[in-house]
């Protein structure tokens, strides 16, 4: 009898964990969105995210996170990491066949997320599920179509727009570089005066292949088609002498490369070098005011271009509370949230979404905010836009880097 | 031995160390190539990077642990009288209150090229400029490193070795005395026997310590020549992740190469006490 009773139990134990698993595990790109909305309202959703930037995350903690629980009764609780780090910790929990994972939301791009959908990492194609993003986005841009030449397949959705600018002093210089050529001639005019972050660096990379760029016929040949290393030897081998040719009048003769893009703006703060650079046309606005960099900072862009991409947010293979994530990227995606962002008093970052899709009214207030003195104007920017090439170059750059240029 | 007879009294380190144990040998298995085992560790063996770092690592590691001791058995036996009192004792051993990545900071604002120590030069008129100041630290010779670890290793060193000087009795060093024995005598004869052990183990720990931390070199290291546990978080979360099975090759190269050198301590310890214990020497 007793043995019976303990057979029962056990079946009735694997029966309701088969129920509980088929919740989780609904397709929630299914039903209405309204059910979905219903379905969120009350619940948590654990947004994963870098959290490097006090702006980024005051805009998250101040604006969303707030907007979240009024609107839809959403408790979103914002956890830092490292987007390397929340890919493994997904990439252990998926080894471990752990379903109820513990992150709902990602803020994701590039070789990340190539890493995240080549392993499996991601929920799967949910963008056209999203009211905001049908209504307000430009759903065959191809900057939302491939994210550094990954198909992106619905599995993210496009939350901002950034484009690599270079930062410089005024005071100090009066006509920045106008084109690589010109970089290389400042360079040797001063030397000691430039640096740039070692190619693991996400920035420094960046710099890598906006020389990469510059050394082939046209910028498309690199971020046009898939790399081969064959077809782009020659531009490869330019590169390579481009960059050892400025290596003996670097900062500290490029003995050492800054670790990272902090230690590259503390040396510009220092005065030590003049220039700096990042992946974020509007980063400096902050900088300037909370003291950092100097008030004559302004940026400028190069020929033949200065790339930019798009970031997205998407959400992991076993978040728990599907509904929940879905709710917070579409409010995230909404024209009144990218608005708050892309004033320049949380975060200042450029937003993804059509303006001709918006009304009159919005469009109006997007068009009034001032970006600060240290950004460039929308035009330029727009005219000097180069698209980011497949994720392989960035691998590519970050190896040959180092055989190329750091052990010659 | 009846500690080991008895299994339940050897649960808790059990317990203790099943993790790590585990951790291990998952790291083994990742470590290993699909068609050919060892694929990844002959990858390792031709790749210049890696010999580099290694050099590198051990260099650098050796350096700053064979300082910390020296330096700290001076400070020990300079200053024995005054820290067995608590107070001075306490002072020394504020260093390790830091965590090893604030002392990194630490020194890199003290020692930078536009650190403390470098303004200090040209206001007192001794440097013309900050740029005649030596470079410290980001060095292509891992000086910023090794005096991080010294700095923060000599005050382990003294906390590890107090103790075994308390425990020398004032009498051996009377017996030299009598015999004529001299400084150096007292210290080879009766100090040196006391100490080795706690030596050995010393030298391990720092040495096993230095050799893989991460956040020392990562703060102060420079683009090349690059520590080992920098090279292998690179490797493990660069950009892809096809070199992630080379990361754990060097991890668990290093781990056997730590393991063979602790046996080979051991087993000299455990010989010259026997050898002690027979009435040899």
């Amino acid at each position: 009898m007793k043995r019976k009773i303990s057979y029962l139990l056990l079946v009735f134990l694997l029966l309701s964990a088969c129920s509980q698993a088929s919740t989780s595990e609904r397709d929630w790109t299914k039903p209405s969105w309204d059910e979905i909305t219903s379905e969120a309202e009350g619940t948590e959703v654990r947004l994963y995210m870098w959290g490097g930037d006090e702006g980024i995350n005051q805009y998250i903690d101040e604006w969303v996170t707030p907007r979240m629980k009024e609107n839809h009764g959403l408790t979103l609780e914002r956890v830092p990491m490292d987007t390397p780090e929340i890919l493994q910790k997904l990439q252990t929990e998926k080894q471990a066949g752990k379903q109820e994972g513990t992150i709902d939301l990602i803020w994701i791009n590039g070789e990340n997320f190539k890493n995240a959908k080549e392993n499996g990492l991601l929920m799967g194609s949910f963008t056209h599920t999203l009211p905001n993003f049908t209504d307000y986005y430009d759903t065959n841009s191809p900057a939302f179509q491939t994210d550094f030449g990954t198909a992106v397949d619905g599995m993210e959705a496009p939350w901002g727009k950034v484009q690599f600018v270079f930062h410089y002093d005024s005071d100090k210089i009066e006509d920045p570089p106008a084109s690589f050529e010109e970089l290389h001639a400042w360079i040797h005019n001063n030397p000691g005066k430039f640096t740039y972050p070692r190619a693991e660096d996400f920035t420094g990379n960046a710099f890598l292949r906006h020389i990469l760029y510059a050394q082939a016929g046209e910028p498309e040949d690199i971020y046009g088609q898939p790399l081969e290393e064959e077809r782009i030897a020659e531009t490869a081998q330019h590169t390579w002498t481009y960059l050892n040719d400025i290596t003996g009048d670097l900062w500290r003769s490029g003995e050492h490369y800054p670790n990272s893009l902090t230690e590259l703006d503390r040396l510009y703060s220092q005065g030590e070098v003049w220039m700096t650079m990042g992946y974020n046309e509007s980063r400096a606005e902050s900088l300037i005011e909370e003291g950092v960099f100097p008030e004559s900072t302004r940026s400028f862009v190069m020929e033949p271009g200065s790339i930019g991409n798009t970031h997205f947010l998407s959400i992991p293979f076993n978040s728990q509370n599907r509904p929940g994530a879905l709710t917070a990227i579409n409010e995230m995606l909404s024209p009144e949230a990218q608005l708050a962002k892309f004033k320049p008093k949380y975060w200042g970052e450029n937003t993804p979404i059509s303006f001709e899709k918006l009304s009159e009214e919005m469009r109006k207030q997007f068009k009034t905010v001032e970006r600060g003195k240290s950004v460039l104007p929308p035009e330029k920017l727009e005219k000097s836009f180069l698209p980011e090439s497949e994720a392989a170059y960035v691998e590519l750059m970050r190896e040959q880097w180092f055989n190329e240029v750091v052990q010659k | 031995m009846k500690l080991f007879r008895n299994k339940i009294l050897l649960l808790p380190a059990f317990v203790f160390l099943a993790l790590p144990f585990y951790g291990f040998m998952t790291a083994i298995v990742q470590s290993l190539g699909n068609e050919e085992p060892l694929s990844h560790y002959w990858d390792l063996l031709d790749s210049d990077r890696f010999l580099a770092s290694i050099a590198f690592s051990i260099r650098t590691a050796g350096i700053a642990t064979i300082l910390s001791i020296a330096i700290g058995l001076l400070l020990i036996r300079s200053f024995y009288k005054i820290l067995v009192q608590l107070s001075p004792r306490l002072r020394v051993w504020i260093p390790m209150l830091f965590p090893h990545f604030v002392w990194g900071y630490m020194v890199i604002l003290l020692l930078g090229e536009s650190g403390i120590f470098s303004q200090i030069a040209v206001v007192s008129g001794w440097m013309e400029s900050q740029a005649d100041f030596p470079i410290w630290t980001r060095d292509r010779y891992g000086i910023g490193i090794i005096i991080t670890y010294v700095w923060k290793e000599v005050p382990l060193v003294i906390l590890l070795l107090l103790p075994v000087y308390s425990s020398i009795r004032p009498e051996y060093y009377a017996l030299v005395d009598t015999l004529g024995g001299n400084g150096w005598n007292r210290f080879t004869t009766v100090e040196l026997p006391h100490l080795l052990p706690v030596l050995v183990e010393s030298f391990l720990i720092i040495f096993s310590f230095s050799l893989t931390a991460y956040e020392v070199p990562a703060l102060i290291g420079t683009t090349f020549p690059e520590m080992i546990s920098v090279l292998g978080y690179e490797w493990f979360y660069g950009s892809s992740w096809d070199d992630r099975p080379l990361a754990f090759a060097s991890m668990v190269s290093i781990s056997i190469f730590l393991l063979i050198l602790t046996i080979i301590g051991y087993t000299f310890l455990n010989r010259t006490r026997l050898k002690a214990m027979r009435g040899g020497k």
